[in-house]
């Protein structure tokens, strides 16, 4: 089965992961920039951050036959900075055009402050002057009134409700946006957030509509098999093959297809792979013969 | 004030016709740059979905003072390379369209530098292939048009960084058929950085560039003879065309040399089983 991942940090991820990735029929990847782990103290920062989104994690992944693509966008956590919010917000649109962009994100709330609800709807309106849909990062902390603050700013800037996925839902926030005509991300962590185990329960009660779920593997204890592992959970507990496979390959496709800059015919094939590309000189071969991987 | 393109009025010489269905989308982008020139950075990244990838078609063509190959050439970097004839891209937005570009934008800017005045920029660019070592940059650089041979012969750039471009090429293991009029820029400095290369692949088990041969021959350097004349029996065929090609090539082939590879061309004769490279060799066998 083809999957699409469509939330995980593979900037923060070895080479392996990518190999095992493909193993499981991971054809594609999206990658929202985030927050590194440590505040930025520049806006170069950032340039250089978006740039190894859409230049060397492109190159690594297509060596491994996996399609790259991100979101760009200013975090929640790093809106609250002051010394980089408005120079990244004032360099984002040059790089929602580029080719690989499918989206504006993570945009959200975090610490659900007044400045991170201001970068939040300022980034919506980015995201419609560029036609882009939007990956929105909910609160860990405080989630239910983080989710409702959500949809608020969603409402108050008249964004398109089919153009959203709040992302890093759970049981308690299908309740709140079931109904609301925008989509629902699940991410299935080893330990914490949501599980292979109740994704399943929460599949079989509600279904798959607009839903997609990910591993949002990042640089902390996550793991980037997580969505080939609820894949399996999915099918053992008697969801059929199809409705399996829209949600892990076609609803992904679905939503980031709304930019206009993805659908499901360009990844009918593996990226191409050529082990001895280099990326500006640099391989991931790191001297091994490419005919003996 | 920003830097102009090159320090140089720009060129107009691409025909709007030829950017066919993508010229309307041109003309509006143009416009929009014209009221507003702080949207390239915007602008220039859509070209090719906006525009469209499909290669021009055509094959080689010259095109004002640039000879292209049309078949490499896609819609978009055909429109690329007008807008930015149009809005007389300045120095330093060309080069921020570079350093900040994906690949793809990348080898568009360069296709594009085809249509554009020889100057600072094309040196700029051209030691960012360099540097970079993109394959696909180094194609567009040096096989989509005649970029190279064309800044070198004007000055834009010295034949060192022209001879250490070529080098890479070889590097890469890319076609010298593909690099349009490298054969110009053949020289015995080139010769002797070709040949190096090779001894150290040869003596570390590798592969060695096919073309070496040929293009060793346009001015051999002391080695290249004795070279050339052994590629004739090498096990590889596309090493044997190489070197066949490269004593053809050979500048001045006073009697005595002529006679020695007419020498060996005849021996191989007989056991040669392509005939392409068997045409070669009789030419070459031929000492008069």
């Amino acid at each position: 089965m083809l999957i699409f991942e469509p939330h995980i940090h593979m900037f923060s991820r070895i080479t392996d992961d990518y190999e095992k990735l493909s193993f499981a029929g991971v054809r594609a990847v999206l990658e929202p920039a985030f927050w590194l782990g440590q505040s930025r103290t520049s806006v170069g920062s950032f340039v250089d951050y978006f740039e190894t989104l859409i230049g060397w994690e492109r190159h690594r992944a297509q060596q491994f036959g996996i399609h790259h693509f991100c979101t760009m966008g200013l975090n929640p956590r790093e809106a609250n900075d002051d010394r980089v919010n408005q120079a990244v917000l004032d360099i984002l649109p040059r790089y929602c055009e580029k080719d690989s962009c499918v989206g504006v994100g993570e945009i959200g709330l975090d610490d659900q402050t007044k400045t991170e609800e201001k970068f939040m709807a300022e980034q919506l309106e980015l995201a419609r002057r560029h036609d882009l849909p939007v990956l929105v990062h909910t609160p860990h902390r405080d989630k239910k009134k983080g989710f409702e603050r959500c949809i608020d700013i969603v409402r108050e800037q008249n964004f398109p409700m089919e153009r959203v996925l709040l992302d890093h839902g759970n049981e308690e926030t299908i309740k709140i946006t079931r109904d609301l005509g925008c989509w629902s991300g699940f991410s299935i962590y080893p330990n914490t957030k949501m599980s292979p185990q109740r994704m399943v329960a929460i599949v079989q009660e509600y279904g798959i509509e607009r839903f997609v779920i990910n591993s949002a593997a990042d640089w902390g204890v996550s793991d980037p098999m997580m969505v080939p592992r609820t894949v399996v959970k999915l099918e053992q507990a008697g969801v059929p093959r199809e409705r399996v496979e829209q949600l892990v390959w076609k609803n992904p496709i679905r939503f980031f297809g709304q930019s206009g800059r993805l659908d499901e015919a360009m990844l009918a094939k593996p990226a191409t792979a050529n082990l001895r590309e280099t990326f500006e000189g640099n391989s991931v071969l790191r001297g091994q013969d490419p005919d003996k991987l | 004030m920003a830097a102009r393109y090159g320090g140089r009025p720009m060129a107009t010489t691409l025909p709007p016709e030829l950017l066919g269905p993508a010229e309307p989308l041109a003309r509006d982008a143009i416009a929009e740059l014209r009221a507003d020139r702080s949207r390239l950075p915007v602008v220039f990244p859509g070209l090719p979905r906006k525009a469209g990838r499909e290669p021009v078609g055509g094959g080689c063509q010259a095109i004002g003072d640039a000879r292209v190959d049309l078949d490499a050439f896609r819609r978009c970097d055909l429109v690329a390379a007008w807008l930015l004839q149009e809005i007389a891209v300045t120095h330093d937005e060309a080069v921020d369209l570079f350093l900040h570009g994906d690949i793809e934008e990348r080898a568009m800017l360069l296709r594009a530098a085809n249509f554009l005045p020889l100057g600072d920029t094309t040196a700029r660019l051209l030691g960012e292939v360099l540097r970079t070592n993109v394959v696909l940059h180094m194609e567009a650089a040096l096989c989509d048009g005649d970029l190279l041979a064309r800044a070198a012969a004007h000055g834009t750039i010295d034949a060192e960084t022209a001879n250490r471009l070529l080098l890479k090429f070889a590097f890469l293991d890319l076609p010298l058929e593909r690099a349009l009029a490298a054969e110009r820029l053949a020289s015995v400095e080139l010769s002797t950085m070709l040949q190096d290369l090779a001894t150290e692949r040869e003596a570390a088990g590798r592969a060695v560039w096919r073309d070496t041969w040929q293009m060793v021959g346009r001015a051999p350097c002391p080695g290249a003879i004795a070279r050339l004349i052994g590629g004739l029996e090498h096990g590889d065929d596309g090493v044997r065309l190489s070197a066949a090609k490269g004593l053809l090539a050979l500048p001045d082939r006073t009697a005595g040399l002529a006679a020695e590879v007419a020498r060996y061309a005849g021996e191989r004769l007989p056991r040669e089983p392509r005939p392409v490279i068997r045409e070669l060799l009789q030419r070459l066998a031929q000492p008069a």
